[in-house]
């Protein structure tokens, strides 16, 4: 389901809650207050009972008959509103008010039969009187039960009440903790995923096929285009590629052109003057003929390495280590050149992900390159950087020696350029390129015309997280 | 006194091979295989025909080509080259060369082309 649904069924409930919380609250409260109307209803009752019985207590007195009557008028009075009560509907007990009006009708009848026979029977005081007594005794029962009944509903109503919004804080809280969780892990996984791309690891980095919300179909988006960045990248390096061949094609005409012209002169020379020529003088020639051969296949093998474009077998490397292997192995060259090294490295350094022969190679070859550069000697600098979180590593291989013209910088990776002559096939960098680039990693140079000497920089990708 | 050449070209059998044919013939041949070096001595010294690779490393041919005809007016030179395109081949011959070589050069047409050169100073 998508977050945006989620949301809106979570809004929902709480709202469908709350809602019901305010309709019960409504209807309770209109509950009490109708409780509060009956409540004043009886209180009226209860006084004009007793105002009856105060009205029968002066008739007792003082043989009044118009208090009798006044009593009479009170009582028919308050029937009719005793009636109404009952028909209100939402009175406790309706027995005690239909026990209440017939007690009071009964004393209504003593009343009038009293009212009309001037002289009432002996008992007859005391009967009326009992009559009237539990008539005020059963309206007071009624009151105070009534006022009992309208506290417990008050009482209930609160408990219900924080009962319910106690829930609704609960499951409030309950949606923003899962809505918290389901956003972080999807941030997290999104973070990640672009870690993942801008270190170049485009194809270890996978998503759902089917995205389920709309943090998920970001990343896919993502994930998406910098494939398709990529691809169209690979594209254009094969495009670069492409159109190198015509450079190519020049240089392996020059490149091989040398060494068959070589031979050819060999030949001709030797036929020439075949007769003047010693055996020993003879050997040299067919010599000479062999070397030549074995130069054009280095070329040709040179030629190969440059068009295999091996996949890079990638392992997890201290950097350091790599380019120490690398240094071993011209220490010698450095040595005789009169070329002093120095090799800073960072600390710590997090391992890189490269196929080590393979970069090797490179490093050798830069290396080689400096070496070239300062035929006086001079100093070779190493320097390992240990690259800000989510970036590539940096090594840079720096020289004193006489740096490289800027009209040529843009063409030293190019096949077969070379500034050389006979040593140099003008493969070196351009095999290094290749290398770097397939690696997802980088190779800059940047130099300094007139003997302020020239840095290659090459950035290879970090291995994962846990090799810092 | 024989005639004077210089053959100057960064492949070192180049420069052994025509020097041993050329000297055959009784020429007296100079070799440089650093056309650095070869364009101080052509500034000192004259030759009758000089014979030059196209592309080399620091001086190239079309240098030597220039240098020899501003100081020497009648000295030839014979231009050898591993790829011959015709943009190298205009240039050269805007510059008054006598020859173009494209290798690999054929030993016999080489000293046929000197001794042409050296008939029609």
């Amino acid at each position: 389901m998508t977050i945006k649904k989620r949301i809106f069924l979570a809004i929902a409930v709480q709202a469908v809650m709350i809602l019901m919380v305010c309709i019960f609250s409504y209807m309770a409260f209109r509950n009490m207050l109708s409780k509060l109307q009956t409540i004043e209803r009886i209180d009226d009752l209860n006084i004009s009972l007793l105002e009856m019985r105060k009205a029968e207590k002066n008739y007792f007195l003082y043989k009044d008959v118009n208090s009798l009557e006044e009593a009479i008028t009170r009582g028919e009075d308050r029937y009719g509103k005793i009636q109404a009560l009952e028909g209100y509907g939402d009175t406790l007990n309706p027995q005690a008010y239909e026990k209440l009006r017939d007690n009071l009708e009964l004393y209504l009848q003593k009343a009038r039969s009293l009212l009309q026979e001037q002289t009432p029977p002996p008992n007859y005081e005391l009967e009326f009187r009992n009559l009237g007594h539990s008539l005020t005794a059963l309206s007071e029962t009624i009151l105070r039960t009534e006022r009992e009944d309208i506290n417990k509903i008050i009482h209930a109503s609160i408990i219900r009440l924080i009962g319910s919004l106690g829930v609704i804080f609960l499951l409030q809280l309950l949606f923003g903790h899962y809505f918290f969780k389901v956003v972080n892990q999807e941030l997290n996984r999104l973070q990640w995923l672009m870690q993942m791309i801008s270190s170049g690891k485009i194809h270890e980095a996978v998503t759902n096929e089917v995205p389920h919300n709309e943090i998920q179909m970001a990343g896919k988006a993502l994930l998406d285009m910098a494939r398709e960045l990529d691809k169209r990248e690979q594209e254009l390096f094969q495009a670069k590629k492409l159109a190198s061949i015509g450079v190519l094609i020049a240089g392996v005409a020059h490149e091989l052109g040398n060494p068959l012209n070589n031979i050819a002169m060999l030949g001709q020379a030797y036929m020439s003057i075949y007769d003047m020529l010693g055996d020993e003088e003879k050997k040299t020639f067919m010599g000479d003929v062999l070397n030549q051969t074995e130069r054009i296949q280095k070329i040709i093998l040179k030629l190969l390495d440059f068009s295999r474009q091996k996949k890079p077998e990638l392992e997890n490397y201290h950097p350091l280590e790599i380019v120490n292997r690398g240094v071993e192995l011209v220490a010698n060259q450095l040595k005789i050149s009169n070329i002093k090294l120095h090799l800073n490295a960072d600390e710590p350094l997090p391992m890189i992900q490269v196929d080590a022969p393979q970069i090797e190679q490179v490093l050798i070859n830069l290396m080689v390159n400096a070496i070239q550069a300062m035929p006086q000697g001079g100093e070779m600098y190493i320097d390992i950087a240990s690259p800000p979180p989510g970036e590539q590593v940096i090594i840079a291989v720096r020289d004193t020696g006489r740096g490289i013209p800027r009209e040529i910088l843009a063409n030293i990776f190019d096949p077969f350029f070379s500034t050389k002559g006979t040593k140099g096939t003008g493969l070196g960098l351009s095999v290094s390129y290749g290398i770097v680039k397939e690696h997802g990693g980088e190779i800059t140079v940047s130099s300094e015309w007139e003997g302020k000497g020239t840095t290659f920089s090459i950035k290879l990708p970090a291995a994962a997280e846990k090799g810092a | 006194m024989a005639p004077r050449i210089i053959v100057i070209d960064d492949e070192n059998i180049v420069c052994q091979m025509s020097k041993r044919v050329l000297e055959q013939e009784g020429y007296q041949v100079e070799t440089y295989v650093d056309s650095t070096e070869a364009l101080e001595r052509i500034k000192t010294t004259p030759f009758d025909v000089v014979i030059t690779d196209f592309k080399m490393e620091n001086v190239s041919g079309m240098d030597i080509l220039r240098e020899v005809n501003q100081r020497y007016p009648h000295t030839r030179v014979i231009m050898l080259t591993a790829y011959a395109t015709l943009d190298t081949a205009i240039d050269a011959l805007r510059e008054k060369i006598y020859d173009f070589f494209p290798k690999p050069v054929k030993i016999d047409e080489l000293k046929k082309a000197v001794k042409r050169a050296l008939d029609t100073r």
